[in-house]
């Protein structure tokens, strides 16, 4: 369990540090950092498929995405961030922990566990079996992703 | 396991807290979507953490891997919008698309 905790807190350090940071690569970096140990916690909780996923596409394809963008961007953009929400972040955040810890400890107990029976079958008849037209929907996101992208980088004809 | 699912939903918490403090602090639009990427990170912890929880770790996995796929696809469009907002404006600053033209 401690092996957890620690992985817990980076995740949640790492992510503070991708909103937090001024230079844009340094954040997007980070944001890559805090998929890496999310995909180890995955493995850990015995889920690999979805830890494969976290660290190939998220920590991966996204960060590369991020980069690219913010390399055809110059950099900052121009953009000034209010040096107040950086200061105020840690006062919001310290109250948001004590709340959330006061309502967790609250719930532990309480809530009743729902019993369930073990899982049977395969990731593979879970992702591709028991699903129907819900399927046809994440074909059409995935090619609205990719008709998008087409669509908003389209070249302008000599003629028009 | 129950207490331990807690503290998995109490960090995924603390992920949609730091999320959603990036979405209405931050002016940059790539930190907006850095935000965005924070913020479903925190959804999938709490994902995976109940399938695991409530030994249904294979419709959980199932779930998350679509999400991903379609955090993936919304990742690329709002880049690409965010490139073409930049040739226009010369800014990523959010405040300048609150000033309409036309």
């Amino acid at each position: 369990m401690v092996i957890q905790i620690v992985l817990l807190g980076g995740l949640v350090l790492f992510s503070a540090a991708a909103i937090l940071f001024r230079d844009l690569l340094k954040a997007a970096i980070s944001l890559a950092f805090a998929s890496l140990f999310l995909g180890i916690l995955f493995f850990l909780m015995k889920a690999p498929y979805v830890g494969a996923f976290e660290i190939s596409v998220v920590a991966g394809l996204i960060t590369v995405l991020f980069i690219v963008t913010i390399a055809l961007t110059k950099m900052e953009g121009n953009v000034r961030e209010s040096r107040a929400a950086l200061w105020i972040f840690p006062i919001f955040f310290a109250l948001f922990l004590i709340i959330d810890i006061a309502v967790m400890k609250s719930l532990v107990g309480k809530i009743p566990a729902v019993e369930s029976a073990p899982e049977s079958g395969t990731f593979g008849q879970a992702l591709w079996g028991l699903r129907t037209f819900d399927l046809v929907g994440q074909i059409g996101v995935i090619l609205a992703g990719v008709f998008a992208v087409l669509a908003l980088f389209r070249k302008r004809r000599k003629d028009e | 396991m129950n207490s331990a699912w807690f503290l998995y939903i109490g960090f995924a918490a603390a992920l949609v807290f730091i999320g959603l403090y990036g979405l209405l602090a931050m002016r940059n639009l790539i930190k907006l979507f850095i935000g965005i990427e924070v913020l479903s990170k925190g959804v999938s912890l709490a994902l995976v953490a109940t399938g695991f929880a409530k030994s249904h770790l294979l419709i959980a996995q199932a779930i998350t891997v679509t999400f991903i796929v379609v955090e993936v696809s919304v990742v690329a469009t709002a880049l690409a919008i965010i490139i073409n907002i930049y040739r226009q404006t010369g800014s990523l600053d959010i405040r300048r698309l609150t000033k309409l033209k036309g």
